[in-house]
This record gives structure tokens, sequence and C-alpha cells, in this order.
């Protein structure tokens, strides 16, 4: 009994940091339809960011996240400015080709600055809650569980109540149609673009104590975020935190119940998963922010 | 051939008699080069492995540069023809060698990823665009992980170790012989009616089928072929390196190789792939290997030209004069505005061709914006998803 | 037709330069005009012309000996790359300077080391060590840093009969493979754990679980700690493998918690033993004594971990503190002067494996009194020497089976030879609390 509630509380624990991981790539690909490939690398970046702040002046990377999100939107902003929007009226293609330059450059460049040698930032809130012998509850990824659910609660308030989030949606559904009735496309998609690299910025900075930091640990997350995303809908905010918790709990459950190969049946799980989604059902699960259609151009 | 198009299409003519000379010097040098005495197993060794990244590139060419349909997994292909020649091979891992003879396990091998080449391709092709490329992605991923956890066939992260057969100039002129066939048959592909039917599938698929084209059996039939012919280059290749593992035999660097060498090249054109191969490896090799850690980030840059400024290729700056290198070699269809790379994304995988219901696409902007050109009509699929209103956040 | 300049290179030149190779653009691409090698420089000319900053004046031998590596310069194995040249190249210089040249038949032979970058990369792995037999023609090999790419290369070398001796691959299977021309003067993988094994089978260890990274050389090492933890009397209660580059090994610390085992062993890479110390801080997963392959023995880890890495056991194949010596560098700890003089950082053992590799070579080469190869490998296999990094003597497949495997254990904060009892400088810690 207290295995499987092991395998739950490990499993909640993967899909707050699945959660907060996603959240970035499925709101920048919902609103402005680009599927960012250099996710991960992003993420790699604002877990680079925390990392320095820990090593150098030994600030926690829970106290430096507010101003690794700073950073980050100002060069998600950049980016935007630089790159995105010469490729956001193109094919999706061109932006993905593109994305994955970026994710190219930002490896090398990290690998440049800090060698391949695996990083961890140090956080004060570690260890382990004791609830039993057998059962115990990991702190910090507690609170990044505890992040995660303020943000994406936050950031579904902001969509839903506030004039930009309004205008964001409205980007989202109909460009043309949110034109008209004044909304400033190109303003929305350089703030949607600069909130999401900070909010995955956010994300980088606080796993930074959990998964080794290393300028080629993006790949991986941004299949994670994509195989999520596809499941959850695109740019849905709530689906995300859904979808991290279904990945989060299977992958537990799968690593805890199969003997010698569950670890690694854990890491196939979710790119299996992303296949079987898109191919089986190519509409999507849930609903999120735009329609898709896998299967239609 | 419009009309309009006529005198460029002298120039293409002069272009691919040039062109068409150059290669076979080139062809000829290459053929007698192994008998010079001069000539090294390292040299033959460096153009044997040029000649896999040429022929990979090639077979991508076929589904990514015809049908549109851009797969981000295709080294999978080279991995599943590596894995299954070497386990025919050794049979046994690390065991004593009990295995087939390498000819039919070569053969075997590449067969191997030819039917699974079909089998997912028919699962994955339904799905378009971007999500295709990550499905195939995904796959690639899947079956690395799937071949290491399946250590009783496979050897799991161990590998297989193979007898060491490593005679060089025989597996020079095999690679050698292979491209040209492959080059040989992509330029006849171009001028059959199947090859016209796969650039209407990258143009139009369902203007396509409304034609009555069976788009689903061709665009398989290629991706199949694709499959098998990059199996044959890796089942080569693990004879030639005499050991696998799950991490050198399926390395994402080589669809990357295969993407930006055909980027390069040109899209969709006979010519392209192999040129552009060939200068990313001579980039590779000269360069690179002399920038050390600089490499990838020249690579990511050249990546990003590539696209926003060069999107149709060094067989694109050719010819300046219009699309004429790029028609004859790649681009029969219509010309307008914008680069040749630009219409294949645009219009063979990207919003315009289905200019449907506006709840039916999956690109709402984009929609919009093609709107003015009279929809082919989404159906089947496209319906089904259709009136799907974009519900806001859940 | 495809130049690719060699590293550094020359007999000493190596040390005294830098490892960065210079860009030759224009040369290359006058190169792919002629389609003739572009280092207009062959690597001999810059053995000479960086040899001249060097205090070696290589007219005072009667010729050179060629050996060829390709290492690992960047790539996923740059670091332990940069290790290996290192310890190829304190060899060098120390023959070349202060031994006088590898002494054959009476005459004395300067050793000159061409180096490539073989990227980490298999493909360029293999076509350089083809390239060092062919085009430069060196007389023998050394080897590439890791199992992967020896396990490649070596083939190259037995079909062309080349002599590769290295000392940084060490999986197993390689040398099932009947190979003639490969040795190892290193502890081969599956004997990693059996020291420490041994020693806490005396200090009543009774359970144990294992973790190992599903990729040839922690799976071979994994493969030997059970056969020895099972010779030892030590049940193994479970086995459990994770993909190369795994980011969280929780689920495999929960499932170890459960089984209480005394010992845990496990590892892969240095990045492994972070995640395993931290995940079982994590879970309050407390066995008595955790053996993690690869790490501990690297300071590093302390510096990272603190207390959390104390009591941690971790295999080494050489340390300094370590009772070896021999006619050569003297003892380990007079080797691991001499090597931070010439590079101002202790040795690894990466390193001194190499410099070993390259001392048996050289040994060999002195006793054969030719650079034959038939002649080279008879003495290769004859070989009985003690030297700075424990006797060496190879058994059949081509294995050093003289020199045992230490143990460390981190004792606060310092990094203590434990066993075996010739070799250790403390007790081993065992619970270690």
């Amino acid at each position: 009994m207290s295995y499987f509630a092991q395998a739950l509380i490990n499993g909640i624990a993967l899909g707050g940091m699945y959660t907060i991981l996603v959240l970035g790539f499925s709101v920048i690909w919902g609103v402005m339809g680009v599927i960012n490939l250099a996710h991960g690398e992003f993420v790699m970046v604002g877990a680079y960011l925390a990392w320095m702040a820990s090593d150098f002046w030994d600030v926690d990377p829970f106290v430096s996240a507010p101003a690794v999100f700073g950073v980050m939107v100002l060069f998600g902003y950049l980016v935007q400015r630089v790159l995105v929007n010469r490729v956001i009226n193109r094919s999706a293609l061109v932006s993905l080709l593109v994305m994955f330059g970026v994710s190219i450059i930002l490896q090398s460049i990290m690998k440049i600055a800090f060698s391949a040698d695996f990083r961890l930032a140090n956080t004060d809130l570690d260890g382990a809650w004791r609830l039993t012998d057998r059962l115990t509850i990991p702190v910090t990824r507690f609170w990044v569980l505890v992040v995660a659910v303020g943000v994406t609660a936050a950031l579904s308030l902001f969509l839903g109540r506030s004039r930009l989030g309004k205008s964001i949606r409205a980007a989202a559904q109909n460009r043309e149609a949110a034109r008209i009735v004044g909304v400033d496309i190109s303003k929305v998609y350089a703030v949607t673009f600069a909130l999401c690299i900070g909010l995955t910025g956010v994300a980088g900075a606080l796993v930074s104590p959990l998964l080794a930091v290393q300028p080629f640990q993006g790949p991986p997350l941004t299949l994670k975020a994509f195989a999520i995303t596809a499941v959850a809908g695109l740019g849905s905010v709530r689906g995300a935190l859904g979808g991290a918790m279904v990945l989060g709990l299977v992958e537990a459950m799968l690593a805890l119940y199969v003997d010698r190969i569950g670890t690694n049946l854990a890491v196939v799980a979710s790119f299996v998963l992303l296949v079987a989604a898109l191919v089986l059902r190519p509409q999507g699960i849930f609903k999120g922010l735009r329609h898709v259609d896998a299967t239609s151009t | 051939m419009s009309a309009q198009a006529g005198g460029a299409l002298r120039g293409g003519r002069l272009l691919r008699v040039v062109g068409g000379l150059v290669g076979l010097v080139v062809l000829v040098v290459l053929a007698v080069l192994p008998l010079l005495s001069g000539t090294s197993n390292a040299t033959l060794l460096t153009l044997t492995l040029m000649l896999t990244s040429i022929g990979v590139a090639v077979n991508w060419n076929l589904t990514g540069g015809f049908t549109g349909y851009v797969d981000f997994g295709h080294a999978v292909w080279f991995g599943i023809g590596a894995y299954a020649t070497a386990i025919l091979i050794s049979l046994q891992p690390n065991g004593p060698q009990v295995g087939w003879h390498p000819v039919p396990a070569i053969v075997v091998g590449a067969l191997v990823a030819g039917v699974l080449a079909a089998a997912i391709g028919r699962a994955t092709m339904r799905l378009k665009g971007p999500y295709f490329s990550i499905a195939m992605l995904g796959t690639f991923v899947a079956v690395r992980e799937i071949v290491r956890v399946w250590s009783p066939l496979t050897g799991g992260g161990v590998g297989l170790t193979l007898p060491p057969y490593l005679n060089r100039q025989l597996f020079y002129y095999v690679e050698l012989a292979l491209v040209v066939l492959l080059v040989s048959f992509t330029w006849w592909l171009r001028r059959t009616r199947f090859g016209a039917a796969l650039v209407a599938i990258r143009e139009d698929e369902i203007g396509a089928e409304t034609r009555g084209i069976d788009t689903t059996r061709l665009k398989t039939a290629i991706f199949s072929f694709a499959g098998l012919s990059t199996g044959l280059f890796g089942a080569l290749w693990a004879y030639q390196n005499t050991f696998v593992d799950p991490d050198i035999a399926f390395v994402e660097v080589r669809t990357i190789d295969a993407v930006m060498g055909t980027m390069l090249g040109g899209l969709g054109t006979v010519a392209g792939p192999v040129l552009g191969a060939a200068a990313l490896y001579w980039l590779r090799e000269v360069l690179w290997a002399n920038l050390l850690d600089y490499h990838l980030l020249t690579q990511g840059v050249l990546l990003i030209v590539v696209v926003l400024f060069v999107p149709r290729g060094l067989v694109g700056l050719v010819d300046r004069r219009g699309a004429s290198l790029a028609e004859v070699w790649g681009w029969k269809g219509r010309r307008r505005g914008g680069g040749a790379a630009d219409r294949l994304t645009e219009e063979g995988l990207g919003d315009s061709a289905a200019a449907g219901p506006a709840g039916g696409d999956r690109d709402g902007p984009a929609q919009a914006r093609a709107g003015s050109e009279p929809g082919s009509g989404a159906q089947g699929e496209t319906a089904a998803g259709g009136d799907a209103e974009t519900e806001a956040l859940s | 037709m495809f130049p690719r300049c060699p590293v550094g290179g020359g007999p000493v030149g190596a040390v005294v330069s830098g490892v960065r190779r210079p860009v030759r653009a224009f040369g290359l691409l006058l190169a792919l005009a002629t389609a003739t090698a572009a280092c207009g420089d062959s690597p001999a000319e810059v053995a000479s012309v960086q040899g001249a900053a060097a205090s070696v004046d290589l007219g005072a031998f009667d010729g050179t000996v060629r050996i060829g590596a390709a290492l690992s310069e960047t790539g996923k194995f740059a670091v332990e790359g940069k290790d290996s040249r290192q310890g190829y190249d304190t060899w060098a210089r120390w023959v070349n300077e202060d031994y006088g040249g590898i002494r054959i038949a009476g005459g004395r032979y300067a050793a000159e080391i061409v180096y490539y970058d073989d990227e980490s990369d298999a493909d360029t792995a293999a076509n350089l060590v083809q390239r060092l037999i062919d085009t430069d023609e060196v007389d023998f090999l050394l080897g590439p840093y890791s199992s992967g790419l020896t396990t490649g290369t070596s083939a190259i070398a037995e079909a062309n009969d080349v002599i590769m001796v290295e000392g940084n691959g060490t999986s197993d299977t390689m040398f099932e493979r009947g190979f003639q021309n490969l040795f190892l003067v290193a502890t081969v993988a599956g004997d990693y754990t059996r020291s420490a094994i041994e020693a806490l089978a005396a200090r009543g260890a009774v359970t144990a679980v294992i973790a190992h990274e599903d990729t040839t050389f922690p799976t071979a090492v994994a493969v030997g700690a059970r056969r020895h933890l099972e010779a030892a009397g030590i049940e193994v209660l479970a086995i459990e493998t994770y993909p190369k580059d795994i980011q969280d090994v929780s689920a495999i610390m929960t499932k170890f918690r459960n089984l209480d085992p005394d010992v845990f062993l496990g590892g892969g890479h240095y990045n492994d033993a972070v995640l395993f110390v931290n995940a079982a801080d994590e879970l309050g997963f407390e066995p008595d004594a955790m053996l993690i392959t690869v790490g501990p023995s690297n300071p590093r880890l302390v510096d990272q971990l603190d207390d959390d890495v104390d009591g941690v056991l971790g295999p080494t194949q050489w340390e300094a503190t370590m009772a070896y010596e021999g006619d050569w560098f003297g003892s380990a700890a007079d080797y691991a002067a001499y090597y931070q003089r010439l590079w101002g950082e202790p040795p690894v053992y990466q390193a001194a494996s190499a410099t070993a590799a390259a001392l048996a070579l050289h040994l060999a080469i002195e006793s054969a009194g030719s650079t034959d190869t038939d002649a080279v490998r008879r003495a290769l296999r004859s070989l009985q020497a003690d030297t700075f990094y424990g006797p060496i003597a190879f058994d059949e497949r081509g294995v050093n089976v003289a020199k045992p495997m230490g143990t460390i254990q981190v004792q606060d904060g310092r990094i203590l030879v434990v066993a075996p009892d010739a070799a250790a400088v403390a007790g081993l810690v065992y619970p270690r609390g």
C-alpha cells in the first residue's frame, strides 16, 4: 500500500515538474502556431542562470526564479523580434527549422561557455519529509509542484480575465477577426513569446536542483513538451496540467512496477504516447486554444 | 512548361548538359580512384562515409523533397537496417559467430527496414506538416529506446560486435554503385507519372486525391522505398563499423545532415541532395574539424541562414535568372514568387493547400490569409474535425 | 582527399605548444582544388616546427618511433580525452627528454605521437585510425578514450595488423573477439568492483542491489559486480537498468529503499553519481555502503555534494597515494609530481592509464629490440614489469591481469584508498553512517 502511495507521490511530483516545463511551449504553439523546437534549450538557459546564481552568489533557485524570469523575458523578446517575427507568417515548417537552428546554437554556446560538465544548483528546500519509513515526500519537488499549480492558476486567470489575455486568446482563435476588432497582433505575439520564454526560464530555474544542468539536456524536454501538448490541447493551460500529471503518473508507475527495465520503459513512454496520440487521435484529446487536426494541412 | 519559361529552359538545358558532364567526369574519377597507387584506405573510408551521407540525403529527399513529408526521424531506418544486419550476422550476442553470411544479412537487414517503414509510414503519413515531422522524431527516439530495452535480441545498450571484415575498396565500390543507382532512379522518377503524382501530393494533396490519385498508396510506397534504401546504407555501415550500439546506430545527426544537406543543395531536386550532402560533408571534414567546438554553432547559423535566405539551395543559386534549373531538376509546378523551399513548405505542407472551412483548418490566421485561393474542398478527415469551435481555455 | 590536420603533434611539441589546431581555411580551399593533403605541413613537419620550441634536438636521435592516437578533443569525451592525451604526452616528454629516447638495438629513437581529434564520434575515430595507419604510416597505435570508440578502432588495428595499446577502453567484450593486437594496461571493467566487494563481504555485508546505465561499459561493470557479489556470498536482491542521460532515478531508489539492502552498487557516468546521491538523500534511502562506479574518485564530486557524498565508495584504476613503484618515473607519487609539473594539475587515473599504456609499448619495443609488429607483440605477451601504475603483465586476451583495481572512500571530504589492503592508506568505514 505504501508502495502504491509512494508511486502516486512520485508521479504527482513528476507531473508538477512537467506542468511548469510544458506551459510555455503549449501557449506559444497555441497562440502563435510556432512549434518551438528550442523549448528545451530555453529551459536549459534558465537552469544555467539559476545555477550561476546558486554557485557564484549562493542564491537559492527558488529565490532567483523571478530574476531568471525577467532575464528570460528580455531574451525571449529579443529572439521574437530578430527571428520569430520573420517566420511567423510562413509555414509551420519554416519556423520549425529555424527554431531547430536556434536550439543547436544555444546548445553550442552553452557548451563553449560552461563545458559539457553536469551541474546542479543548491537549494535549501531539499531532502525529504518522512511520513513513514517507506513513505516520503521529496521537498524540492513538492515546492516545484506548488509553484507549478500557482503559475497555472495565474496564467489561466491572466488569459481569462485580463484585457491583454483576452486579446491573446482572440489572436489565437482567429487572427484576422482579432485584427479587425482592433487587437495589435504583433504586440500580442511579442508579449506572448516573451512571457512564455520567461515562464520556460523559470521552469529551468526550478528544476536546476533536480535535473542535471548541461548543454544537451534540452531535446528530451522538448519532445516531452510536445507529447504532453499534443495530448492536452494546444495552449490549454489546464490541459497542460492534466497531461503532465498523466505522463508523470504513467512514468512513475512503469518505473516502480516493472522490474529491471522499468526506468527504461518510463523514458520510452512519452515518445510512444506522442506517436500513439498523434496517429490514433490526430484531432487531439482535449480542446485547446486552437483547434487541431494533425491529418489536415 | 509554360511559354514564358522557354528562355529560361534553354539556359536550364545548357546547365543541365554542363552539370551532367561535370557529374560524369566526377564519376569517372571516383571510379578509377581506388586503382591509383596513391589512394589509401583512409581516403576510401572517408569517401565511403561521404557516399553514405549522400545516399541518406537522396533518400530523405524522396519523401521530404518530393512528397513534402518532412521526416525528422529518417535515421531510424539507418539504425534498423544496421541492427537487423548485425543481429543476423552475430545472432548470438557477443558469442561465437554462428550467424548468417553477410550478403544475405545485409539484404534482409534492408528489407526489414523497408517493411517497418511501410508499416509505420502507413500510420504516420496520415499526419500532415509538422505533426508528421514530430511523429517521426518520436518514432526515432522510441525505436532507439526499444532497441535498448530489447536486450535478448539486440544486446541492449551494450550492442553487438561483428567479425571485422574491412575491405575498404569493396565497400567503396558497393556504395558508389548504390549512390549512382539511387540518383539515376531519382532522375528517372522525376520523369514518370509516379514522380509527377508525388509532386502533386506535395503541391496539393487533397486536390490530387480528388483527381483520382491514390495518395496514401503512393506516398507510403515512396516512404517505404526510402526506408529500405537508407536501411541498406545502415546495413553496410554496420558491417563496416564492426560494432553497433543504440547510440551509434541511431544518431540524430544523420537526420540533421540529411535535412541540411538537402536544403543546402535544393529541396526536391535530383542534384540538390548530392551536392548539398557532399558540401556539408566537406565542410565538416575540413572546416569544422579545425574549428573544434564552434562547428555546431556554425551549423546552427548555417541552417537558419539557408532556411531564411537561400530557401532554394545551391541549385537555386546557380541559376539566378529564373527557376529554370530548379524547374528542370525539381520544380515542374507553378512558379509564383518566393523560393522553392518556401513554396514547398507553404503550399505542400503549409496552410494554403487545404483552404477549407475556417474551423477545419489547423491554422486560423494562415487560413484567413490564404482564403483568397479557392479551396480545394476540405473533405474527409478535415471535415470530420471540422466544426469544432476553438473553445477558450477549458 | 579530405585533409584533416593532426592535432598539435610532434614528439614533444604538444607539450610545449597549445592543443588547439590552427584554422587553415586558405590551405583547405587549395586542397579542395588539388585534392591533396592540405595540412601543407605534414605531421613530421609539424613536429619539427613545434619541436624547435622544445628543448629536444631531434638530430640527437638515431630515428623516430611513430605512434598514432585518435583522442576526443571535442564532444562528450572531451574532458577525459584531454586527460588521456596529457597522459600520453607525459610519457613522450619523459622518454625524449629525461630518458633519452627509446633504446632499440643500441640506438636511441625519439618518440613521436601523431594526434587527431575524433570528436567523440565512432565514424570519425574509425576514419582517423585508418588514416593514421595508411597516411601517417604510424608504427603503433595508442587507444582512444572510451570502450565504444576502442571497440570500433581496435577492429581496424586488427585488420591492418597494427598493435594498439590502451588504458581507457575496458569493456570485457572487446577482449572476447580473439584480437591479437589489442592490449589493455588497466583493469578490465568486469573487475572494477572486485576489491570493494571483497572488502565489504569481509565486513559483513550480505545483501546488495545494482543499478547501472544500459551501455557498454557500465553493463560490463555490473555483470562483473554480480559475479563478484555472488562469489563473495552477497545476495543480489535486484538489478535495475536505466538509459543514457537519465535525469531522474527516484523510482529506482524508491524500489531499492523497499528492499533495504546493505550495499548499493550503481553507476555509469559522473552525472549518475550525483543523481544517485541526491535521490538517496531525497527519498531517505540509506544503505550501509554506496559503491558508485564513476565519480567518487573525482574531487569535483566532493566539491559538488559536500557532506552527502561522505562514505561513498568508488573504484579507481590508480591513485597517486598507491604504493606502486618502478624503474621508470619512480613511484606513483613521483609520477604524480612529474605530471603536476608539466600540466599544473594532479593526474586523474585516466591520465595515468594513458601514460602506462605508452610505457608498456615502450618497454615491449625495447625488449623486442625492433619496431617489427610480430616481435613487439611477442614482447608484450611476455612483458612483466613493475611500474608506478602497478604491475603489468598481459594474459592471452591482452588484458593486464597483474594489477588489481583499487577502491577509494570519501572520508571527511578526502579521497582515500581503502582497498585492496596492499594499497590502502585508511580503513574502510562501514556502515557509512
